[in-house]
């Protein structure tokens, strides 16, 4: 035994002086009160005792000295701090790292996971499986568990800190020897979507333990990092202090979602279209549900078998959506082997669908023939016309300039120069040499009969030009990639050209010099030009992964950038929210959780308008639930939980304490009972 | 004010009230004045006054005849029968006298416990009596005493002396230790003639409380027990009095080291209480009127009610 607290001479000169000054008390305590009464004899013949008793009196006053006596021993004793030498070891300091990526939730050796996973809620689809709501261990549970038991193995001078490596790290404890502090720190603790910054857990771990006594690193993982992290990992078993890697890993069997978004038909609000990625990451043929869900309301599902490691698409078109909001879910289809969909983190991806604005349409014409202008005003709910002499509709206009798609009947007067690089769609644009045409002209033929069209193509779709009649046209050159949509006896007149700027839509004639405006076909031709255009213009961004923080631009949110310097941000959590500063049209976002975003301007032209951004996993990395960290040194390997310490919340001077509080209580309750005096 | 409590001025308020104006006013001492003290038995008195005596002479009822002889009031001579009969006879009549009244007060030291407010109470009872006494016409003297007889006043007589009584009871030593029997043996010593004796004390005395009073109805005395009890002092559970303490006895009588709990006050409020009743009980036994007066009664209830239906008084 030995006193890690005042020196063995303190604590008995503490109690020599207190067990004199307790004596002195108890001398004093035994001068009574004086009390004047005016019939003594009366009182001394009610108070007579007997000799034993009066005994037992004299006794209980030595007894309640001895008490006293023993409290202060206690108590003296209890500052010595007195120790087991069994206790007694070189300090430890000890940085915890407990990894908290999405894989993290995989199953652990102990069990896998139900199959239900995060299908378990979505409706009748689970089947069986839906109502088996109870998990096994998940690896973090695993590795919590033995944190919590290195938490108890630590001696009285043991100090430790516990750090959380999500996609952010934190620090859940600091370093301290209060094994509350420490175990609180655990509780509560999730899987974090996304994958885990290792590196900065391991940096951070380092600097904390780095020059402290007995410094020591664990690490608490299943190995299913990324690169980066295995690099970590790697470098800090390599490195100068002792770190220690316990891995927990499970079945690797997983079903993920990794791509998700949705847009709208033009020509038909009500239906949308979405796409999701699907990734099995097991090593199994597995086969899953994907329902896509308004509101909680199913509105498609489509079953899809995987192989191992095989990826897929899947579009599910013509969904009726009222809501702009879609969850698209993954559940496991009756009779599939349990847990076979991993972690439900990502078995669930959110999609909001972008609002379908109007497209800008300038109109290059010199109004001589309205009949495109007559055929775009019909598209008048999507389609936001203006237009532009033609002898001014160049590049630089600011019509033109602003313009999503360009329309360019020039009739009888030259194409303006330089065209616009975006898309455009040409009436005839070599009827004079020189022209600008990004499309080349071949010749020149009278009376050209459009003899063949590209049927399936979208901009042909339900128009028939055969019959056409035309006075004057040009025989158009078609590049490679280009898709000839209609032919005069095998030559190309008409030619759909694809580009990174834009695409081009050339017809080889004017429109006056035929009579294919006054066709029914003609209308349809132009709405599913602009059908086309739409359709290939890129959406904005929809969807963002979890992790760290990304910009994004408002202006592609919908949100007017004029003046707004500040977005409330809410969700995806319910009552969370917080602000993020606009800088040069753009703010910063991070999100830890998969859900829906609201983005909410607070300032701006339009204070209070809101507009929506979902959140996905949406990484097959971080969904991989399979042991990338290869062999490290075996110095590296964790070695079992240790043993916890005898006592495991500090050293004897608490129980001396508390033995010293038990007998003042029990003095105090006695005194009270008239036991002692 | 009344008289009564100009002797105590507002040294000595009541137990009760605080005050000293309400209890002894002009009504109180009337109504006073209508009261008589009650003697048992007839004592021969000194002089004449308004109660039967033993002796017969020239008081104004018809007691008996006896032979005339020479130097009689021939005024007494019954000359119906003279005339009748022939003989020659006096017509003896009883003579009303006084009564002899001694109050004895216990001015000891028990008696002076928590400011004296018991001596202050049995002051005012031997005060209120010998008022009585005196507007009877009767012989009133006290005697403060304790073991010992510390002072006594001569028998006095007639309203106009009350104020003698004042003085005297004012004036009076006190404190000493209790002796009923020493003190009772000399009361009934020094009294020339036996009569009404009214001991006023606490009798805190373990062992001679009705010795006292007992040697008194030996002396042919007739005695009156009025003990004043302070409430607190009877039952001491009020004091909150708790802990180790060392019980010393206001008369000297030696200290007694006593742990009080609630049992034990409980104890002595018993012990107390028994004490109280076995002196009852002596008194009533013996034919001693025996009153208990605790400071806490209104002072008026005690002297116009209790003392009234306990016969003392009429």
């Amino acid at each position: 035994m030995n006193l890690a607290g005042w020196s063995a001479g303190a604590v008995a000169t503490l109690f020599a002086g207190g067990a004199a000054v307790i004596t002195a008390l108890y001398l004093l305590k035994m001068r009574r009160r004086a009390v004047e009464v005016p019939f003594a004899a009366l009182w001394q013949r009610v108070t007579r005792e007997s000799d034993a008793r009066r005994i037992w009196k004299r006794l209980r006053r030595l007894v309640s000295w001895l008490v006293q006596l023993l409290i202060l021993a206690a108590i003296a004793l209890a500052l010595g701090d007195p120790r087991p030498d069994v206790w007694l070891r070189e300090p430890a300091t000890v940085a915890i790292v407990v990894d908290l990526s999405a894989s993290m939730g995989g199953p652990s050796d102990g069990g896998g996971r139900t199959g239900g996973g995060a299908g378990g809620g979505a409706g009748g689809g689970a089947g069986g499986e839906a109502g088996d709501s109870a998990l096994d261990p998940s690896r973090l549970d695993a590795a919590l568990a033995r944190a919590r038991a290195e938490i108890a193995a630590l001696g009285p001078s043991d100090r430790a800190l516990v750090i959380a490596a999500g996609p952010e790290v934190s620090v859940l404890s600091a370093l301290g020897r209060d094994h509350s502090a420490l175990l609180r720190g655990l509780d509560g603790l999730a899987p974090a979507p996304g994958e885990a910054d290792l590196g900065r857990a391991l940096a951070l771990a380092r600097n904390a333990v780095d020059g402290q006594p007995g410094p020591r690193i664990l690490l608490l993982t299943d190995g299913a990092v990324d690169s980066a992290g295995a690099k970590a990992v790697r470098a800090c078993a390599e490195g100068p202090l002792p770190c220690s890697v316990a891995r927990f890993q499970g079945p690797a069997a997983n079903l993920a979602i990794t791509a998700f978004a949705a847009r709208r038909y033009p020509q038909d609000r009500e239906k949308v279209e979405v796409l999701a990625e699907i990734v099995n990451l097991g090593d199994a043929e597995a086969a899953v549900l994907l329902e896509v869900q308004a509101d909680g309301l199913g509105i498609g599902r489509r079953e899809v078998t995987l192989g191992p490691g095989e990826s897929s698409r899947q579009i599910l078109g013509e969904l009726d959506a009222a809501r702009a909001r879609l969850e698209a879910r993954l559940i496991a289809p009756e009779g599939s082997p349990r847990g076979h969909l991993g972690p439900a983190e990502d078995d669930v991806a959110f999609a909001v669908i972008p609002p379908l604005r109007p497209l800008e349409v300038a109109l290059a014409t010199d109004g001589t023939n309205l009949f495109v202008e007559a055929a775009l005003l019909t598209l008048d709910d999507h389609v936001h016309l203006s237009g532009v002499p033609i002898a001014d509709a160049n590049a630089d206009h600011p019509a033109i300039a602003a313009a999503d798609v360009v329309f360019y009947d020039p009739g009888a007067n030259p194409l303006p120069s330089p065209l616009p690089s975006k898309d455009m769609v040409l009436f005839d644009p070599w009827r004079f040499d020189g022209s600008p045409s990004p499309i080349a002209k071949v010749r020149d033929v009278a009376r050209p009969f459009l003899t063949e069209q590209l049927k399936d193509h979208p901009i042909l779709e339900h128009v028939v030009v055969k019959d056409v009649n035309i006075r004057r046209g040009t025989i158009l050159e078609a590049a490679p990639g280009d898709e000839v949509l209609i032919r005069s006896l095998g030559e190309p007149i008409a030619v759909v050209r694809r580009g990174t700027q834009g695409s081009v839509v050339a017809f080889g004639f004017d429109l006056r010099e035929s009579d294919m405006p006054l066709r029914t076909a003609f209308p349809v031709l132009i709405s599913n030009l602009i059908d086309d255009f739409e359709r290939a213009t890129p959406g904005f961004v929809a969807a963002i992964p979890v992790g760290a923080r990304r910009p994004i631009a408002v202006a592609e949110l919908g949100l007017a950038t004029a003046g707004l310097t500040e977005v409330e941000v809410f969700g995806p959590e319910p009552g969370v929210s917080s602000k993020a500063p606009v800088q040069e049209g753009v703010i910063r976002v991070r999100a830890t959780r998969p859900g829906i975003l609201r983005l909410r301007a607070v300032d701006g032209p339009n204070p209070g308008a809101e507009v929506s951004l979902a959140v996905n996993q949406a990484s097959a990395a971080a969904s991989d639930l399979h042991d990338r960290l290869g062999d490290l040194p075996p110095a590296a390997a964790a070695e079992a939980a240790p043993s916890p310490a005898p006592l495991s919340q500090g050293p004897l001077w608490t129980l001396l304490v508390l033995l010293a509080a038990g007998v003042v209580a029990l003095e105090w309750a006695s005194y009270h009972r008239r036991w002692t005096v | 004010m009344g008289v009564i409590s100009s002797l105590f001025g507002k040294a000595a308020p009541s137990p009760e009230t605080g005050g000293d104006g309400e209890l002894f006013d002009e009504a109180f001492l009337a109504r006073l004045e209508l009261l008589q003290v009650v003697a048992r038995r007839v004592f021969r008195g000194r002089t004449r006054a308004e109660r039967k005596s033993r002796k017969v002479g020239s008081g104004l009822e018809f007691a008996d005849h006896r032979e005339y002889s020479p130097g009689d009031d021939i005024r007494n001579l019954d000359w119906n029968v003279l005339m009748r009969l022939g003989q020659t006879l006096i017509r003896l009549y009883e003579e009303d006298e006084d009564l002899p009244i001694r109050i004895a007060v216990d001015v000891s030291a028990s008696m002076c416990s928590r400011g004296g407010r018991k001596l202050r109470y049995a002051q005012q009872v031997a005060a209120a009596l010998a008022y009585v006494g005196l507007a009877n016409l009767d012989r009133v003297g006290i005697t403060c005493m304790s073991g010992q007889i510390h002072s006594s006043l001569p028998a006095v007589r007639g309203k106009g002396r009350i104020f003698r009584v004042f003085d005297f009871l004012k004036a009076s030593e006190r404190g000493g230790p209790t002796d009923l029997r020493a003190a009772c043996k000399r009361i009934a010593a020094e009294s020339a003639q036996p009569g009404l004796t009214v001991v006023i004390s606490d009798f805190y005395d373990l062992d001679g409380a009705f010795d006292g009073l007992n040697l008194l109805r030996f002396r042919k005395h007739e005695p009156i027990a009025i003990q004043v009890l302070d409430p607190v002092e009877c039952r001491p559970e009020m004091t909150g009095l708790r802990g180790d303490v060392r019980l010393i006895d206001c008369e000297g009588d030696g200290e007694t080291d006593v742990t009080i709990t609630p049992a034990t006050l409980r104890a002595y409020t018993a012990a107390h209480e028994r004490f109280c009743d076995a002196l009852a009980q002596a008194c009533r036994s013996r034919g001693v009127p025996y009153f208990r007066a605790e400071i806490d009664v209104p002072f008026d209830e005690l002297v116009l009610r209790m003392f009234r239906l306990g016969g003392l008084l009429r």
